[in-house]
């Protein structure tokens, strides 16, 4: 969820510290290292390491995804919006797909059999797509129940 | 006169008409009684109706979005409302009619205007000026939520410390075994000189 939305906002990073201070979680989530710990969790990644993620971090990612999911709203939307049609050349939803992929290639580990999945252009539509719907049903002010739901169903 | 609310979300606005109930001392600005609703999305017909509709409706959006995004057949189908997927992008939506010789209408939605509509029920669940009954698909919490994360914490903490103590309690114990016992031999000596 974090990639697909650093793959929207060019400066995701510095904006998920952003979010985290004004959402005032700066006791869970104190600065940029932090972060990166906790998406480190990802056993996809190619820095993976068990932290044993704590309920409040993992309640915290939750909420600064939210509130960049809401900020991010309209390009989300153009982005679906974009692999609508078919017939029409889906510029944003090509150059979305091509800036995922750099991303995965950078952080995950290309090792992996789901990793490959994921820069496979034909196979991750669904992956992208269904994330992509996830993050625009939670900007609401009940986003953060809602995603919560989400991912503990995914 | 009547009340009017909107919720928009880009191209989905959502129009709740009504009055306050002012035998329970409601403010002017409130909806409690809601006479009609209005659901317009951008380049679509209008969808309209009165307030029994208006829950089942809300519902279906909610439980058909779900099931999109769990892996699972995403088909919805009731009296008042079919919602089955054509493809991943494009969803088919078909609102029958409850009055007779009125032929349903049918909609094809992509995935953006799914979640403005869905955004627009989330808005109008979240107000405070509009009473309705609350949907509590979009709240409920999953069965993995429930005895997820939390409980799974918790019974840990709970449960493995006594039994590692016990564990090692054993472990040590049992090494004693295979010790000579001072005891035994103080008394086979005094057995002995007996």
């Amino acid at each position: 969820m974090l990639l697909i939305l650093e793959t929207i906002d060019l400066n995701g990073i510095q904006s998920l510290y952003s979010l985290s201070n004004r959402l005032n979680l700066n006791n869970v989530l104190p600065n940029k290292v932090t972060i990166w710990k906790l998406r480190n969790n990802n056993p996809l990644r190619k820095s993976y390491v068990t932290n044993n993620i704590k309920l409040k971090e993992f309640d915290a990612l939750i909420r600064i995804t939210v509130e960049m999911s809401k900020y991010l709203y309209p390009y989300i939307r153009e982005i679906l919006k974009s692999k609508e049609d078919i017939e029409e050349d889906s510029v944003i939803w090509n150059d979305f797909n091509k800036r995922f992929i750099e991303l995965i290639n950078e952080r995950f580990n290309i090792d992996s059999m789901r990793v490959k999945k994921l820069l496979n252009q034909a196979e991750n539509e669904e992956t992208i797509i269904k994330s992509l719907l996830i993050l625009s049903f939670c900007i609401s002010n009940q986003g953060y129940q809602k995603l919560k739901n989400f991912l503990y169903d995914f | 006169m009547q009340n009017k609310l909107s919720f928009h979300q880009s191209s989905a606005s959502l129009e709740i008409i009504g009055l306050p109930d002012y035998s329970n001392n409601e403010n002017n600005d409130q909806i409690s009684i809601i006479s009609q609703w209005k659901l317009n999305i951008v380049d679509k017909p209008l969808i309209e109706g009165k307030i029994e509709h208006l829950g089942p409706i809300m519902d279906a959006f909610y439980i058909y979005s779900n099931l999109l995004i769990k892996n699972e057949i995403p088909i919805y189908e009731s009296k008042l409302i079919d919602i089955k997927a054509d493809n991943l992008n494009i969803h088919n939506i078909v609102l029958k009619s409850s009055k007779p010789n009125v032929k349903p209408l049918v909609l094809k939605i992509g995935n953006a205007l799914l979640s403005d509509t869905i955004n627009c029920f989330d808005q109008l669940n979240e107000s405070p000026k509009v009473r309705i009954k609350k949907t509590d698909i979009i709240t409920k919490n999953s069965k993995k939520l429930r005895f997820g994360l939390n409980n799974k914490v918790k019974l840990l903490n709970f449960f493995i410390p006594p039994f590692i103590a016990i564990c090692s309690l054993i472990l040590f114990s049992s090494y004693f075994i295979y010790f000579n016992s001072p005891f035994e031999n103080i008394e086979k000596k005094e057995l002995n000189k007996s």
